[in-house]
């Protein structure tokens, strides 16, 4: 939105007076021209029904289809009942994505994700809670922090009631019907909409607070619709959305000052999915910036609130195993599991990539790739902490979480394909506050997730759902400067490529992995470039809000 | 052009490419192999499959087109004796041309709007169409071609709209051709043509001696002759094979029963369920005694069976095919009547939709799916009107006057939606697999908020109590502020009943036992809506023409 902000900056460079009373004229040149003009691309808005005429302000339009759709909405007196049409439609596209095939459906032995999922609630609701962890039946053991075993237990607490050969002791290993299928998306789609949805809600109306609420109506139907998501989630098969709804509450808590309902929020998500440590360093720099300002006891009165909330969270999370040392030790040594490889099948990270040409694997034993790889994580999220620490504020908090957790998965030890999701939360957030580049990388981000989809026979859908999130955000190339609108059509252009490539050509024997190796090598070379772009972006914050539309603030002052 | 529409929809029908679908998915299949390997001379004959070509010459050259993509798409689906072939390929093959023969509704729709207006009411209305959750189950989940047939009755409307009759005739006698349950509103058409194109159209009745006079034979000619050339395009061949007799057999099997598989939403499902409730009061209570009902012990047979095609009365009096169609003739002469008397297009469209309604409502074997026919013609009538600027007041005063019309009432609005949402429902038992459930609900739910709040704001203001014309934000309960107590109960009433059909009914009975009990209540209670908005949707058409006639006379 670069011509806006230009815009914007010379507005503020003028007296308050004069740039009233320029809106003011531009306001009354917009009444009458929109007169002529049909109803849909009107972009008048009240800020208050009985306001008086210096109060119409011009919100940037935004050429989106949702938009359009949002004014649709606000013009027809919907906006009460908007968030649940628009939850009910989330929920209609996650449904439907959820009638493909999941992950390892109908593959024995070892079945894939949905088993294992399926097996902890079997797990959890026949073992003592203190063996959940120690089981020793080498079937998909339980490698998730407790809040999963938690919910996995009422979800096969429930799912027991209903069909108990679903969740048989032993006898349901790999167990698959189209009922139990239908019992596990269900249990997706409705932890999604409590956690994950209101969450978003809620951070859009927050977020947005000060702005017309198209924009916030048009940034939920947005963000609900990111199609990585909805892949992994509703598709592959996973929880992602309970973890990243945890820590969306967590943020949305932050942003109205609630520290320890915050913290207790991103506890929790930690006590989901051990993969929400990726946010941990920036949650942890923003909260201790914002403590250091508060004075000397403020902020020891401060740390020890937080600090308490933090133990006395994680203490509760993991009671159950913390009578003896062995036993949570044992638990530990599940859910980080260094002795599974520096990365998982073809990922789009930096140790990846490297391994294309120099074969790390051999060269260092697993302990120095641990070390190694921990290092470079630190070393590449300092700069974006540092600055949290020293600039604590509420944008810079979205901004570190983006660095923090793109420096995890670039970088760190044992990294997912499907772990690009946590870097794309952050990102998916500021859908309207950086257009353009979001949209690239959430593309590049259900790119990157390919090999994967195409394994699990969901092409059809990662193609519709690709294909619609980058109509639903095409638009935004208007406002964006030449040189990212050439990088999105290149972007474009190299995925159709690919694609089309991969569909026609055999590989050839000598190299099977051709077409997962390219993607993992485009995928990493852009992930890296938005982690230069990121910490750029932190880095010249301005203290204040930078939404790219001025013109609101500048409507405060009269 | 409305691309995001399109986008949207086109997204949407490919996601729905994995849900289930119905027998009609192998029939077409059937049909692409029968059209494609055998002559025309065996197309009506051929038996192999139990799924017979029953649709017109039109239709069958229709799939004879696809089959030749067909064939090269997978030469297996084109084989006759390839029965039940369905591989992912062969669904994303006929799923595809579904999505892109409906692209003649979006082109309809498109007319529409250039020649009724590109108003706020009219896009909701082309939103509602390509979008609609009828189309969506039944084209692209159950498996049918209707958005390509009502795209081209929505273009003769059109056509018909914008005065060029000849053309709309023409399209008309083309579509009965495709599918021959356009001949529900046949009569319409019938009157309507005769009427505005063989005689003079001056706008007023025509006294009885100068009905010769306002004669055009050239018209009379035209328009006879090219629907001749289109029946003859059609049913030529067979004619000259001496084969209609076994062709009408195939399109028309009276034998089917009074009500389809389960009962279509119409005055049938009423009777049938008196008939029901008075067996059971007569067999099992000593009411029977009393009242002396007779009971036909067949008919006790088959209720407990369930739903059967071939339905049998226990106490009513049974009804014969002809009973049924002397019904429908006197159910539909008064908007013929009406239409024929002045043939404006207001009442000829209104009368299509009366004569939808009167033949879906007590015609022979009607199928579930035939509400569209209703719901669509509708449509297309309340397009027709003039709805209010929105609220922002961007356009206002741009197009209220430049557009003489009809306003849009609350009443019109009420019974658009009580029909669509009872017929919509009634298409859910379709899909009895647990699968479809949330798609279904949701899909009628989002389009019944959305197109209903849309279509109440449409309503120009001058129609409203005062105190009802000031702007708020629609929640539930204002959603439905137009309507009266006891439309609000039935529409709420929806909700504990599908509760109980797709959730606690299984609770209590489990899947097999009283299996006729959940499609029984939804079929009667849409019944109950569908009867109810056509009478509102009678009472505004003949209101409004009575109205109209006394200002003339002022």
């Amino acid at each position: 939105m670069a011509p806006t902000t230009s815009r914007a900056k010379s507005n503020k460079n003028k007296s308050s007076s004069t740039s009233i009373r320029q809106l003011e004229q531009a306001a009354t040149r917009l009444n009458s021209s929109s007169a002529s003009t049909t109803a849909v691309t009107t972009t008048i808005y009240k800020t208050s029904t009985a306001a008086p005429v210096s109060n119409i302000i011009r919100a940037p339009k935004l050429n989106l289809p949702v938009y359009s759709y949002a004014i649709w909405l606000e013009e027809n007196q919907l906006k009460r009942m908007a968030p649940w049409i628009a939850v009910a439609i989330a929920a209609l596209v996650r449904w439907i994505v959820g009638l493909g095939p999941y992950s390892g459906m109908a593959i024995p032995p070892r079945y894939g994700d949905y088993e294992a999922q399926r097996h902890w609630m079997e797990l959890t609701i026949h073992r003592p809670i203190r063996e959940w962890y120690s089981d020793g039946s080498k079937w998909w053991d339980l490698d998730y922090p407790p809040l999963t075993a938690y919910v996995s237990w009422i979800c096969g607490f429930i799912g027991n009631k209903i069909n108990a050969e679903w969740f048989a002791w032993e006898t349901s290993r790999g167990f698959e019907s189209r009922d139990a299928k239908l019992y596990m998306r269900a249990t997706v789609l409705v932890l999604e909409m409590l956690v994950y949805m209101s969450a978003i809600v809620a951070f859009t109306n927050r977020w947005f607070a000060n702005k017309p609420w198209t924009r916030q109506h048009t940034a939920l139907m947005l963000i609900l619709l990111q199609p990585g998501l909805i892949l992994i989630d509703s598709g592959h098969f996973q929880y992602n959305a309970v973890m990243l709804g945890l820590v969306v509450w967590a943020l949305n808590c932050f942003l109205v000052d609630q520290d320890v309902l915050g913290s207790i929020s991103f506890c929790l998500a930690l006590a989901f999915k051990q993969m929400g440590l990726y946010f941990a360093p920036a949650v942890f720099a923003y909260l201790l910036g914002k403590s250091l300002r508060q004075g000397f006891f403020g902020c020891i009165w401060k740390l020890t609130k937080l600090g308490l909330t933090v133990i006395l969270t994680l203490v509760l999370m993991f009671s159950p195993w913390l009578q003896s040392q062995e036993k949570i030790l044992q638990v530990l040594h599940r859910i980080f599991p260094v002795f599974r490889g520096l990365y998982q099948d073809k990922v789009a990270n930096i140790w990846c990539a490297v391994n294309v040409v120099i074969k790390l694997r051999e060269m260092f034993d697993i302990q120095e790739l641990v070390r190694i790889s921990t290092l470079a994580t630190l070393l590449s999220f300092l700069p974006s902490v540092l600055h949290l620490i020293a600039r604590p504020t509420k944008r810079g908090l979205i901004y570190g979480l983006i660095n923090s957790s793109l420096s995890f998965f670039l970088l760190s030890f044992q990294v997912h394909e499907k772990s690009i999701l946590i870097p794309a939360l952050p990102i998916t957030l500021l859908i309207l506050d950086e257009p353009a580049v979001a949209s690239l990388f959430i593309t590049l981000a259900t790119f990157s997730m390919f090999p994967l989809l195409k394994h699990e026979g969901l092409f059809l859908q990662y193609a519709v759902l690709l294909g619609f999130w980058v109509w639903l955000t095409r638009a935004t190339a208007h406002n964006t400067s030449k040189f990212l609108q050439l990088l999105i059509l290149l972007n474009l252009l190299v995925i159709t490529t690919m694609h089309t490539a991969e569909f026609m050509l055999e590989p050839s024997a000598r190299y099977p992995d051709i077409f997962p190796v390219l993607n993992s090598l485009w995928s990493a070379a852009g992930f890296v470039l938005f982690w230069i772009y990121f910490n750029y972006r932190q880095f010249t914050l301005v203290n204040t809000p930078k939404m790219g539309f001025r013109v609101t603030k500048t409507a405060k002052l009269a | 052009m409305q691309t995001s529409l399109l986008a949207i929809s086109i997204a949407l029908k490919v996601l729905l490419f994995p849900t289930y679908h119905s027998t009609d998915f192998e029939v077409h299949r059937n049909w692409l192999a029968i059209t494609h390997s055998l002559p025309i001379s065996q197309w009506y004959y051929e038996k192999t499959s139990e799924w017979t070509l029953d649709y017109p010459p039109f239709f069958a050259w229709f799939e004879k087109l696809l089959s030749m993509f067909a064939a090269q798409a997978d030469p297996k689906i084109v084989q006759v004796d390839n029965l039940s072939y369905d591989t992912p390929a062969t669904i994303l093959f006929q799923r595809t041309t579904v999505i892109i023969s409906e692209l003649v509704l979006f082109w309809a729709l498109q007319r529409m709007l250039a020649v009724m207006g590109n108003h706020p009411l009219q896009k909701i209305i082309s939103w509602s169409l390509m979008l609609n959750p009828g189309l969506l189950m039944v084209d692209n989940m159950h498996f049918q071609y209707n958005g390509f047939l009502y795209g081209i009755m929505v273009h003769s409307l059109v056509d018909a709209k914008q005065g060029k009759l000849l053309r709309s005739g023409i399209l008309f006698a083309a579509l009965l051709n495709f599918k021959h349950i356009y001949l529900y509103i046949a009569p319409s058409y019938f009157a309507f043509l005769l009427r505005a194109y063989c005689f003079e159209n001056s706008g007023n009745s025509i006294r009885a001696r100068s009905w010769i006079s306002a004669f055009k034979p050239l018209n009379f000619f035209a328009l006879g002759f090219s629907v001749i050339v289109v029946f003859a395009a059609s049913l030529g061949p067979f004619i000259a094979m001496d084969q209609l007799p076994q062709l009408a057999s195939r399109l028309f099997p009276f034998k089917r029963g009074l009500c389809h598989s389960y009962w279509a939403a119409n005055v049938w499902a009423l009777y049938s369920f008196t008939d029901r409730v008075l067996i059971t009061l007569a067999s099992k209570t000593p009411l029977g005694h009393y009242l002396d009902l007779s009971v036909d012990s067949s008919a006790l047979a088959a209720m407990t069976r369930g739903l059967v095609g071939d339905t049998a009365f226990g106490v009513l009096p049974t009804v014969t095919t002809q009973q049924t169609f002397i019904l429908t003739a006197l159910l539909q002469l008064p908007g013929l009547i009406s239409v024929f008397r002045k043939p404006t297009f207001e009442r000829f469209i209104g009368s299509v939709a009366l004569s939808a309604f009167a033949s879906f409502l007590v015609g022979w074997h009607v199928h579930e799916k035939a509400i569209l026919l209703c719901t669509v013609t509708m449509s297309i009538a309340i397009a027709n009107l003039v709805g209010a600027a929105p609220q922002s007041g961007s356009g206002a005063g741009s197009f209220s006057d430049n557009k003489t019309g009809r306003l849009l009432t609350p009443r019109d609005v009420r019974s658009f939606m009580i029909v669509s949402l009872a017929g919509y429902i009634g298409l859910w038992p379709l899909f009895f697999t647990r699968e479809e459930t949330p798609i279904k609900v949701l899909v009628t739910l989002i389009w019944f908020i959305t197109i209903g709040a849309g279509l109440d704001q449409c309503i120009p203001k001058s129609l409203l109590p005062s105190n009802e014309a000031g702007a708020f934000s629609i929640s539930t309960r204002s959603l439905l502020r137009h309507y009266t107590i006891l439309e609000r109960l039935y529409i709420y009433g929806w909700v504990p009943l599908q509760v109980y059909v797709n959730l606690i009914h299984e609770l209590i009975f489990g899947q097999e036992s009283m299996a006729f009990l959940p499609l029984m209540v939804t079929s009667v209670y849409a019944a109950v809506g569908v009867v109810y908005g056509w009478l509102l949707y009678s009472a505004t058409y003949f209101a409004s023409n009575k109205v109209k006639a006394q200002e003339k006379k002022k």
